[in-house]
């Protein structure tokens, strides 16, 4: 049975990536439906960093690899840009934003659910803040702190931390709140109740959001890198000029196919990590 | 029910933050600077930290010129065309997905796939497959819901107890009987909570969008707009206004859901 539904899962891939190679082959549109050779060219154009090299070996260069070219890859290539080198730019946003994110918003989710006092007086505060979509306010952050990185990387801290806060919230208000009044009650107080009883017993549901804060940060820092930035997978789609271009112009499929397929293999990568995390830190939950 | 003291106290909170941006942007009023420059040039006439004044008064003119209602309805059309678009195919697919395993197994790849892929990078892709214009911004908001419903639902039906459909099963329900009756109401939380992550998703996804072939009126562009200029009491609005919205849409999901789980034992 379970290697029957293995089988299932591996013919269903296969079954439309062929579904996916007659028909563009088919088509033979590359500026819609690039083909599977053409995206497949396209991953190893932007793989190999683009030194043009001198006229002479040009030649020779060519008959090595055949590469696939098209304005938007060769642009990429002139200016150096690399598949790899733009994954490890926004990788390194994403793990900045989760870095300070994370603890930000559990230590509000802390408060909120710790306090009565604090949900009371705050609940409608946060609840007004985290209705402000991260990328709405990436033009006001460049007003106050001028054109760098903060503007890609605040919008990702700020969406990473607002997310974060529910879990803990309702980990710290539901869950840990039983054990607090028993701890409490043991004569637990101050820094042993909050690293022997809150912190443990809230550090599944915690968890638990991480995954979706780590889905999160992706989605906002590319969408950061789209709309202003001079590297990163965001700017490697469009350019990373979106909001001063407004983009009038039409990409080269195949570059996007193989951008999105290194998101998804990096999303899908460290929401693994995420898992694996979870898993070892909650052992003792089972 | 909210105690009466818990309103109190949330209505002094949300005052004390109006009145300590009052206050802030007081002691703001001409000792920040109005001069920034902005990689290629500087810009005059600057508020950073706009007065209330000066708000009330941009937002009286936005309203009046029709800038800011008619940029409103555009934008929530929208996003209310995606929402409906992805959520059902969404939500029909977590449920069929949830209740046979093997369309699962078949699904399984290519949810996962767009389960990781940030919907704003397909963008491109779908101006690319379906032009500048209205569709290609609604199917991008449609394809961030219909992952996150997808989710929801699946969850939602395989957090039915066993027992449950056993029991049903063995009283001689048929399983359409049971869905209905069962995996439905069950989950129909599930569901709502995955909504209510897609539309926080899709109002991000429309600031965005809505720089593809963009005009006026929306609440993308103007936002795009009065950051070019810039003009930040305009924008501000712009960014209360976009989170109004957000909090309005959550609000009546959880007022629908509200009536539709009423029969539903609440514990928080």
């Amino acid at each position: 049975m379970k290697q029957r539904s293995l089988l299932l899962w591996i013919s269903s891939l296969v079954a439309l990536l062929v579904a996916y190679t007659v028909v563009a082959g088919a088509l033979r549109r590359p500026d819609i439906l690039p083909t599977t050779p053409e995206i497949l060219q396209t991953f190893g154009s932007l793989l190999v960093r683009g030194n043009p090299p001198p006229a002479g070996e040009m030649h020779h260069e060519h008959h090595q690899h055949q590469m696939r070219s098209s304005d938007q890859v060769d642009t990429l290539v002139q200016q150096g840009v690399t598949l790899q080198d733009a994954l490890l730019v926004s990788t390194a946003r994403v793990l900045f934003g989760l870095l300070v994110g994370l603890p930000l918003g559990i230590l509000i989710g802390v408060l909120l659910g710790w306090s009565r006092r604090a949900d009371d007086y705050l609940h409608s505060v946060y609840v007004l803040i985290r209705s402000v979509p991260p990328l709405a306010f990436i033009t006001y952050i460049m007003l106050w702190l001028g054109h760098s990185e903060a503007h890609r990387l605040i919008p990702i801290v700020y969406a990473v931390a607002v997310t974060a806060v529910i879990p803990t919230y309702h980990a710290v208000r539901d869950v840990a709140g039983r054990y607090l009044v028993a701890a409490r009650s043991l004569g637990a107080r101050g820094r042993l109740l909050v690293t022997k009883v809150l912190l443990p017993a809230a550090s599944p549901a915690v968890l638990g959001g991480l995954r979706y804060a780590v889905a999160i940060a992706w989605m906002t820092a590319v969408g950061a890198e789209m709309l202003m930035a001079e590297n990163g997978m965001g700017n490697l789609l469009v350019g990373g000029g979106m909001w001063s271009s407004r983009m009038q112009t039409r990409s080269d499929p195949a570059v996007i196919i193989a951008g999105v397929i290194t998101l998804a293999a990096a999303g899908w990568a460290m929401d693994a990590l995420a898992r694996m995390l979870t898993a070892h830190l909650t052992r003792w939950v089972r | 029910m909210m105690a009466a003291l818990q309103v109190r106290r949330a209505a002094i909170g949300l005052l004390a933050v109006v009145l300590l941006y009052g206050i802030a942007a007081q002691i703001a009023h001409g000792r920040l600077p109005d001069r920034i420059w902005m990689g290629a040039h500087y810009v005059d006439n600057i508020q950073l930290l706009p007065t209330w004044r000066s708000l009330a008064e941009e937002g009286a003119f936005l309203i009046e010129s029709d800038i800011l209602v008619s940029s409103v309805a555009v934008s929530t059309r929208r996003v209310l065309a995606g929402l409906l678009l992805g959520s059902v195919v969404g939500i029909l697919l977590g449920l069929a997905t949830g209740r046979a395993r093997r369309l699962e197994t078949v699904a399984d790849p290519w949810v996962t796939f767009f389960r990781f892929t940030p919907a704003l990078a397909l963008l491109p892709l779908y101006v690319v497959w379906f032009g500048f214009g209205e569709l290609s911004k609604v199917l991008l908001i449609a394809s961030s819901v219909a992952v996150v419903t997808l989710l929801g639902a699946h969850h939602g039906v395989r957090a039915v107890p066993p027992v449950y459909l056993d029991a049903a099963a063995s009283l001689g329900a048929s399983p359409r009987l049971a869905f209905r009756k069962i995996v439905l109401p069950f989950a129909l939380p599930h569901i709502f909570a995955g909504i209510r992550v897609g539309v926080g998703l899709a109002w991000v996804t429309i600031v965005v969008a809505e720089l593809i072939d963009a005009k006026m009126p929306s609440l993308g562009y103007l936002l795009a707009l009065s950051g070019a200029y810039p003009r930040v009491p305009t924008m501000l609005i712009a960014l209360a206004t976009v989170g109004a919205l957000v909090l309005a849409f959550d609000l009546i999901l959880l007022a629908v859901q509200s009536q539709a789980t009423r029969w539903m034992r609440r514990t928080a």
